[in-house]
């Protein structure tokens, strides 16, 4: 079940991505609509996070496309905030709050600048927006993984963009946390920005998201919450094994060379 | 004596000169070194750097001389060629990247060492000089090299300067730079030339089996001292030029002494010593916390006893009876009530160790976590009233007064703990 969009903030046609030679992401295909918050649902393994880093570019797709604002990506990189997984940095960087959150500036500063009073200032209010002023000059290291999530969210505030891709905000942090920044997610998007999050949480994905993108190695459903969050889709991509699937997954994944590499 | 003032007043300009270029050398190679230590890619600087020794016996042969040009150049292609392999194998083949580092790092060598040794029979008179090359040797530069070496420092100084915030990213999070738009591939690729530059510069004053670490223990010492990058790197410098210093001394001093292994005893010297004194991370200074706070923890286990005295009636405890309450501590119970009598929490009236009014006050608050903590692990977390005691004993060191107020606020400050003794405060004062 796909509901397509016309005139979509996103568009996604046809999109197959594999890691070396094994396809984690079967045609996908769909379109977002502008000012909603999106969540991306399904089970570990079903390539959840691969298709944020191919909407960003950071993996290329073997076959198919990604337009967002109707332009490719390279165009519009600075309109596009990117939160990754917590896990993919090493938080023993010296570094402190505020310097993490002014790499959120780097994109609009281009080469060679340096951020200055403005930056400072622009990421301050995004630390405000969180509720981590009071941590600016703390060394990584020593915040909890609720609070490392919470500067990653001030850092893409920082990119003041249109569009917000998140990687599994939401993992490893406390209930208080979880709540504070989905309001602040849900303020983002009715002031018009489409924020994209990907969630392993079914029953609190419920309440949040205005619209749902469930997959499982393929797209099961996308579209609105109250439309696909039925009993059939859930079970489709969290229940069933996707054994023909899996199957030519590991046939070719096995195969010396690439059969999918034209 | 006289050669220390007579190397450390510079009168020599040719001293001089050699030291300048050795203060270029070690801020640029302590400069890379941080960020490739940061990226966890400490081996690669190793492989790199005897990797560049064929390379330097090439531009010998080139040029029939100890020509700077030609050895800089040799050195930094075959650098450049040991970078390319190693990533290139790493792409294309399963092998782990240790592996592939030591298979490259001793291919190199290898040949460089057949060709040195090759070299060596020839009998170029010129070749005297190459050995040089092995272990450095700061004090044979000439002025010439002095240019070459001394210029390439500092545009890995510059360089790195003017693009630190893309460094720090590359490090850092390179996937939310590519998202952003920054070329990290590039960024990388200048990254892992500047590194190749950095163990250039070093191969005549340090020599190649000994310039990786130059590049990698001064960042590695100076992370102990510091969390900002700023700092991180000032401070690698700062050893990073001591040490180059000080090893060219030495061989200034000591005939046929080579400068390298010189220069990294210093190093390792400065790494030692931040290894153990650091605060925060030094060993040194975390046993002295913990020692501080196992005698903060006898002083409140004899407040304790004194209270629970108190409690049942006595003014105080004879000196005896405390020892008898701690059979296997009786130097740790000495030294609390030496500690305790000074700080005016307990006096010593013929033997009897008795509280002061201050002493009721923080044996009670001692007591009253500990009771506490009790009541809250029992009621908060349905822990059974036998089993609390012994986390009772050791967080009665830790709450803090803030934490005290939480508990006080949780439980709505209750007057018994589960074993139905009352939780002390002012107003239920023994005094």
């Amino acid at each position: 079940m796909v509901t397509q969009i016309e005139n979509p903030v996103l568009e996604i046609h046809d999109l197959t991505v594999s890691y070396d030679q094994t396809p984690v992401l079967w045609n996908v295909d769909f379109s977002l609509p502008a000012g909603k918050l999106i969540g991306i649902l399904g089970p570990n393994g079903a390539g959840k996070s691969t298709l944020i880093k191919a909407i960003m570019g950071l993996i290329p797709p073997t076959s198919g496309y990604v337009k967002i604002f109707d332009k490719p990506i390279n165009d519009v990189r600075a309109r596009i905030s990117y939160v990754p997984q917590r896990e993919s940095v090493d938080w023993n960087f010296p570094a402190s709050v505020l310097d993490v959150v002014l790499m959120g500036t780097y994109g609009k500063l281009g080469l060679f600048k340096r951020p200055g009073r403005k930056e400072k200032e622009l990421a301050m209010e995004c630390l405000e927006q969180v509720g981590m002023t009071g941590f600016v000059n703390r060394q990584i290291s020593e915040l909890s993984g609720g609070q490392q999530q919470r500067v990653f969210i001030a850092r893409a505030l920082a990119q003041q963009a249109d569009l917000y891709l998140m990687d599994e905000p939401f993992a490893g942090v406390d209930m208080a946390t979880e709540t504070a920044i989905f309001q602040l997610l849900r303020d983002m998007a009715s002031s018009g920005k489409t924020v994209l999050v990907v969630h392993h949480d079914i029953h609190s994905a419920m309440n949040f998201f205005d619209w749902v993108i469930m997959l499982n190695l393929h797209l099961v459903a996308s579209g609105p919450k109250s439309e696909v969050m039925t009993e059939e889709l859930l079970r489709k991509t969290y229940g069933g094994k996707l054994n023909l699937l899996t199957k030519v997954t590991d046939l070719i994944s096995k195969k010396e060379f690439n059969p999918l590499k034209s | 004596m006289e050669d220390f003032v007579y190397f450390f007043t510079f009168q020599d300009p040719s001293i001089a000169w050699v030291v300048i270029g050795i203060t270029l050398l070690g801020i640029g190679s302590a400069y890379v070194g941080t960020f490739s230590f940061l990226d966890k890619k400490a081996l690669l600087g190793d492989a790199i750097s005897h990797s560049v020794l064929p390379g330097i016996c090439l531009g010998f042969i080139l040029a029939g001389e100890k020509n700077p040009l030609y050895i800089v150049t040799g050195a930094f292609l075959a650098g450049g060629l040991a970078t390319f392999l190693s990533s290139w194998l790493k792409k294309n083949t399963k092998l782990s990247e240790d592996s592939i580092i030591a298979t490259i790092l001793s291919v190199f060598f290898g040949f460089g060492i057949v060709m040195l040794t090759a070299l060596q029979k020839s009998g170029n008179p010129e070749i005297a000089g190459l050995n040089s090359f092995i272990f450095g040797n700061a004090i044979g530069i000439s002025e010439f090299d002095l240019m070459i070496y001394g210029g390439l420092s500092l545009t890995i100084i510059l360089v790195l300067t003017v693009f630190l915030k893309e460094f720090r990213l590359m490090v850092f999070d390179p996937a939310f730079g590519r998202a952003i738009g920054f070329p990290i591939n590039g960024i990388r690729f200048l990254f892992n030339v500047l590194m190749i530059l950095a163990v250039v510069i070093g191969i005549q004053a340090i020599g190649v089996v000994l310039m990786a670490a130059l590049l990698i223990t001064p960042g590695a010492a100076a992370r102990f001292w510091t969390d900002r990058l700023n700092s991180l790197l000032i401070l690698a410098a700062l050893f990073s030029i001591l040490s180059g210093i000080l090893g060219t001394y030495i061989s200034f001093v000591i005939p046929q002494m080579p400068t390298g292994p010189w220069v990294v005893v210093f190093l390792s010297l400065f790494a030692l010593i931040s290894f153990l004194v650091s605060p925060k991370s030094g060993i040194i200074f975390r046993y002295l916390k913990r020692k501080n706070y196992l005698r903060k923890t006898h002083r409140d286990h004899l407040l304790k006893s004194l209270y629970k005295a108190l409690e049942e009636g006595q003014k105080g405890l004879l000196i005896d009876k405390i020892y008898e309450l701690y059979p296997f501590q009786k130097k740790e119970i000495h030294q609390s009530i030496i500690d305790l009598n000074k700080v005016g929490y307990i006096y010593n009236n013929q033997g009897i160790i008795i509280l002061t009014d201050s002493g009721v006050t923080e044996a009670m608050r001692v007591v009253r976590l500990h009771r506490l903590w009790e009541l809250y692990l029992n009621e908060s977390l349905k822990i059974a009233p036998d089993h609390v005691h012994e986390s009772a004993e050791q967080m009665e060191h830790l709450l803090t007064p803030e934490l005290e107020e939480l508990l006080e606020k949780r439980l709505n400050f209750p007057s018994l703990d589960p074993h139905q003794e009352t939780i002390p405060r002012e107003k239920n004062d023994l005094r």
